[in-house]
């Protein structure tokens, strides 16, 4: 009997107890979903609906087929020359700068001088050891201008037709009745 | 008076018709502005994949980079700078040059990523030269990724198809993803979230081929569906070669192979 009076009916701290947890996890459970994006999940622990939005990026490179539609010119002189491989826009830039929903928005800018011989050089130059042999013709600059007995200070594109190099040294040798250099 | 009544007649219609041509020209003219040039659509380079609807393709595709062609050119890296906002001094692909000398001493170097070629030979390697060779480097899309165990908010993570993407609006910059990955790809955006290489997710999607194998004049970086018995990459791995990936003993299992690597990079 003595330990039912020291029983306390004094219960405040379990109810605020009760109340907070409650409280807590009814907020903590609203929260996480405004708090979570809607695609949460969906396929994975990650946003499903950023799928599509990477998907939907914009291309800003396209083709070299995709210049030639315009540029019937050069379409020519560069698929049937030696760089048909090469990119146009390594050198010119960006199709995205030039062309927006097949309209034009923006010259690219021209190489001249100086520029197109680094351009020729980031492929030809012999210098670089790391070259895979018989994969490219490299030169050694200025030995090559030497070779051909022209000044040193000359630019390539002097004799190099950039989109088809040989294209000037072919014309000019049937010119001349020249035969292939040994 | 009759005769001349007929002549201005017949011009008369002849007028019309010159009227009709010009109008008819004019609006012919005037709708050729209106529809791009460009309305033929480019040739898909991944066949079959414009076709494709759902959320994520049937193709499983690996990254070849045959170090064999590799000439150092950097046009990978130049139209990798074109198709993405990168900042200077991180590169989402980048070209190192390795010299190896007859004691065995590897050199390496890679001055601006290889953004604008080598220009210069290195003159500071004291013993002749044993071999010399391009590494072209990009994100591995391992099949079990470091980057997208350790993100605490699931801003990475691995699509079923086999991509490792990152969402943007997710990425708090913690940076965990940038010290985990074993091959050091990421790097920290000018919006301060992780990016990196995505095999050019976007263009693939859409049909075409990362901006890098595009361009690649030697085709040393070959893409494409190993599904397919009839593609390259998949002759390629089923044939004898020197075939390998970086770090196998990290046990990420990379799906970027390398054709012709040697043992002083993996």
């Amino acid at each position: 009997m003595e330990k039912e009076d020291y029983k306390s009916n004094y219960n405040t701290h379990v109810i605020r107890l009760v109340v907070i947890l409650v409280v807590v996890g009814v907020g903590g459970y609203f929260a996480k979903a405004a708090f979570t994006p809607d695609t949460m999940g969906q396929y994975g622990h990650y946003r499903g609906s950023n799928v599509e939005e990477q998907k939907g990026r914009e291309m800003r490179n396209m083709t070299n087929d995709s210049c030639f539609q315009c540029h019937k010119y050069i379409r020519r002189i560069h698929k049937n020359g030696v760089h048909k491989d090469v990119s146009c826009e390594v050198c010119h830039g960006a199709y995205a700068d030039h062309v927006k929903d097949g309209k034009y928005i923006g010259k690219l800018p021209v190489k001249r001088g100086a520029e197109i011989k680094a351009l020729c050089l980031r492929c030809h130059n012999k210098v670089i050891q790391a070259r895979p042999r018989d994969s490219i013709k490299v030169v050694a600059l200025p030995q090559h201008l030497e070779e051909k007995k022209v000044r040193t200070d000359h630019i390539c594109d002097q004799c190099h037709m950039v989109h088809d190099p040989l294209l000037w040294v072919k014309q000019a040798r049937e010119m001349m009745g020249m035969k292939e250099e040994k | 008076m009759q005769d001349i009544q007929e002549i201005k007649n017949e011009i008369a219609q002849d007028r019309r018709a010159f009227i009709k041509k010009v109008m008819g020209g004019a609006v012919a003219g005037s709708l050729l502005m209106v529809i791009p040039a460009t309305a033929t659509e480019i040739a898909e380079q991944i066949p079959g994949m414009r076709a494709e609807k759902t959320v994520f393709t049937k193709k499983r595709f690996a990254f070849i980079v045959d170090v064999t062609r590799c000439i150092g050119c950097g046009s990978c890296c130049v139209a990798d700078r074109n198709e993405y906002d990168v900042p200077d001094g991180v590169y989402r692909t980048w070209v190192e040059r390795y010299i190896i000398d007859d004691q065995d001493n590897v050199f390496v170097d890679s001055p601006n990523g290889g953004t604008d070629g080598y220009t210069e030979p290195r003159t500071d390697i004291p013993n002749p030269v044993r071999d010399t060779f391009f590494v072209p480097k990009l994100c591995n899309m391992c099949e079990k990724p470091s980057c997208v165990q350790v993100c605490p908010v699931g801003a990475t993570y691995k699509t079923e198809d086999g991509f490792v993407l990152i969402d943007p609006k997710r990425c708090v910059g913690c940076g965990y993803c940038v010290q985990a990955c074993p091959y050091s790809v990421r790097y920290f955006n000018k919006n301060h979230t992780a990016d990196k290489c995505t095999w050019c997710y976007h263009r693939v999607r859409q049909g075409m081929l990362p901006a890098c194998v595009n361009v690649c004049p030697v085709q040393a970086r070959k893409f494409g569906d190993i599904l397919d018995k009839s593609s390259e990459v998949y002759k390629i791995l089923h044939e004898p070669h020197v075939i390998s990936v970086l770090k196998p003993g990290m046990g990420n299992k990379p799906s970027l192979h390398y054709v012709g690597l040697r043992r002083e990079v993996v």
